[in-house]
């Protein structure tokens, strides 16, 4: 695993405590060996489809039990712990719904269950929260997709969870819905309350700026701040195109500097330069070029974004 | 709370074709009726007898009960919306309450209201509509309740229970006396043979062994599905 935690501090209340859980399906195994802890505040669950992300988020709701290992939220084990489940707040995978009801009478009835006080206008409030309107009446079943997801979202804060798992909840959301929902989980995460939120699109990860909790191929392939993976975007391998007038020039220039892997010229204006440190290679860019009597267009790396981590991560 | 779930599982269950499909057999066990009613057999009694065992008891109430039954939880659990139900803090027994109570309310009166109007225009007497009335609303409580428990159990619960009705009930439970108190059908055999004092065949349990074995088949199975649901996985 790579190890971000040095950057920010670990929670002081661990919500959230996994201690080397395996899951496995018969002969399949999904999650293995993963130890964590999560407090209060957005914790973002990234890693590729087939992960074992949404394992472990079914592991966290008490869906499902661990084949190995503990997992305890909020100092219970939620799998055999029914008050359990009027703390936490789950939006599952699975597009199914009721599809006979209305969104109204869908999160009233999850109200209903979760026994809040007044039900109705629990599932107002929750369906306000996410862009709904309470008095639509039309059934879920012929509700967008994105509708779907928000309906799925309001059952699962209706009742102000301590805990709130999600996963994927930006999935068929429109731009505007998703910083609308990013939002509302930053909201709900700075309320104190403990919001784990599980994506394969890193751009989404990225907005939410939260710890960060890498899975990959059934293990904790990283975990940390997410400023502790900006960090890591500059200590891992990079690649940056270079513009200017005199590329040969510069090539060579470039060659002679620390840390530089490899260059290569880029049609008649450009080099493609591979550093294994690229803070010192954006310090130094300027000497060498002037070094080397070429002027200087453009800097830009070709891989400087969440997505170039991931693969650098799940790779190592 | 278990009065939610009872609604919610009461409109998930009835849908417009498994009523229409059902009713449309209940019709076809009326005519059946109707025509034992006015044909010149001998003995009403035992033809009308026999053919609410042979339609009724054997067909419409475990099949009816079945497609209702199986769907209560079984369909939840298959689509995925379990969940919802699953991870709130209701007692797991309230659900499972909630799914048999609902699948009696919409099977009851599909299954017996077309039986008792059948048993009725046999000619057969009041002795046989009473007995009609009270094994086949056995049968739809205690078919409930085993169906309620195999849709949460096993994946096709439609085919599995089929299979029981047709090829257990029907076939290897009618081999023998021994094999048949493996059957509902024939604690609500007996009730119908008792009550309409008409003799059919493997309709030999006690009158008080064929109330209670159903109940407490009844009440087996919906432990069990009580205790499937706490433990199981939920997707």
């Amino acid at each position: 695993m790579t190890d971000l935690a040095a950057a920010p501090p670990p929670p002081h209340q661990a919500v959230v405590a996994v201690e080397q859980v395996s899951k496995w399906f018969g002969d399949v195994v999904a999650v293995s060996e993963v130890s964590f802890s999560i407090g209060p505040g957005v914790t973002a669950l990234l890693g590729p489809n087939g992960a074992g992300k949404s394992t472990v988020l079914r592991m966290l709701a008490g869906l499902t039990s661990p084949s190995q290992g503990s997992v305890r939220v909020l100092g219970r084990d939620p799998h055999r712990d029914l008050e359990f489940t009027s703390k936490v707040g789950l939006v599952p995978q699975q597009d199914a719904l009721f599809e006979m009801l209305t969104a109204f009478e869908f999160v009233k009835l999850a109200a209903t269950l979760l026994r809040v006080g007044d039900p109705a206008e629990a599932a107002e409030v929750a369906l306000n929260e996410v862009g709904l309107e309470p008095d639509d009446r039309r059934r879920v079943a012929s509700f967008s997709k994105g509708m779907r997801q928000r309906v799925r979202i309001a059952q699962a804060i209706v009742h102000q969870p301590q805990i709130l798992l999600l996963d994927e909840p930006l999935t068929g959301l429109d731009p505007r819905q998703r910083l609308h929902l990013i939002d509302l989980f930053q909201k709900l995460g700075a309320e104190g309350r403990t919001v784990v939120v599980s994506s394969h699109v890193l751009d989404e990860v990225e907005r939410f700026g939260s710890r960060v909790l890498v899975l990959a191929q059934g293990r904790l392939a990283a975990e940390g701040d997410f400023h502790a993976i900006r960090e890591l975007m500059d200590d891992r391998p990079h690649r940056i195109r270079v513009r200017a007038d005199r590329p040969r020039a510069l090539a060579s220039g470039l060659l002679a500097g620390d840390g530089v892997v490899a260059v290569r010229l880029d049609g008649a204006d450009a080099v493609i330069v591979d550093t294994v440190d690229a803070a010192r290679f954006r310090r130094a860019i300027a000497r060498t070029a002037n070094d080397a009597g070429a002027r200087l267009y453009e800097v830009m790396p070709l891989d400087d974004d969440l997505e170039s981590v991931f693969r650098y991560l799940v790779g190592s | 709370m278990t009065a939610s779930l009872y609604r919610l599982m009461l409109r998930s269950q009835l849908t417009r074709a498994r009523v229409a499909g059902l009713l449309a057999l209940g019709a076809v066990g009326i005519v059946t009726g109707l025509a034992i009613g006015s044909s010149e057999v001998v003995n009403h009694q035992l033809a009308g007898t026999r053919f609410i065992d042979t339609f009724g008891l054997a067909l419409l109430a475990p099949v009816a009960t079945l497609i209702f039954a199986s769907a209560a939880l079984g369909d939840p659990n298959e689509d995925g919306t379990l969940v919802y139900i699953w991870l709130r803090p209701v007692p797991r027994w309230r659900v499972v309450l909630a799914a048999i109570a609902s699948s009696i309310t919409v099977t009851l009166p599909i299954v017996v209201g077309p039986l008792l109007v059948a048993a009725a225009v046999t000619g057969a007497g009041a002795d046989l509509v009473r007995a009609t009335a009270v094994s086949a609303s056995v049968a739809v409580v205690a078919y409930s309740a085993v169906f309620v428990a195999l849709g949460l159990r096993v994946k096709r619960a439609l085919m599995w229970g089929l299979l029981y009705v047709l090829i257990w009930e029907g076939f290897v439970a009618q081999a023998n006396s021994s094999a048949a108190r493996l059957a509902i059908r024939s604690y609500t055999r007996s009730l119908l043979s008792d009550i309409a004092d008409v003799y059919l065949r493997l309709a030999d349990v006690s009158f008080r062994a064929a109330w209670l074995v159903p109940l407490i088949a009844a009440i087996v199975a919906g432990g069990y599905a009580t205790v499937r649901l706490t433990r199981q996985d939920v997707a």
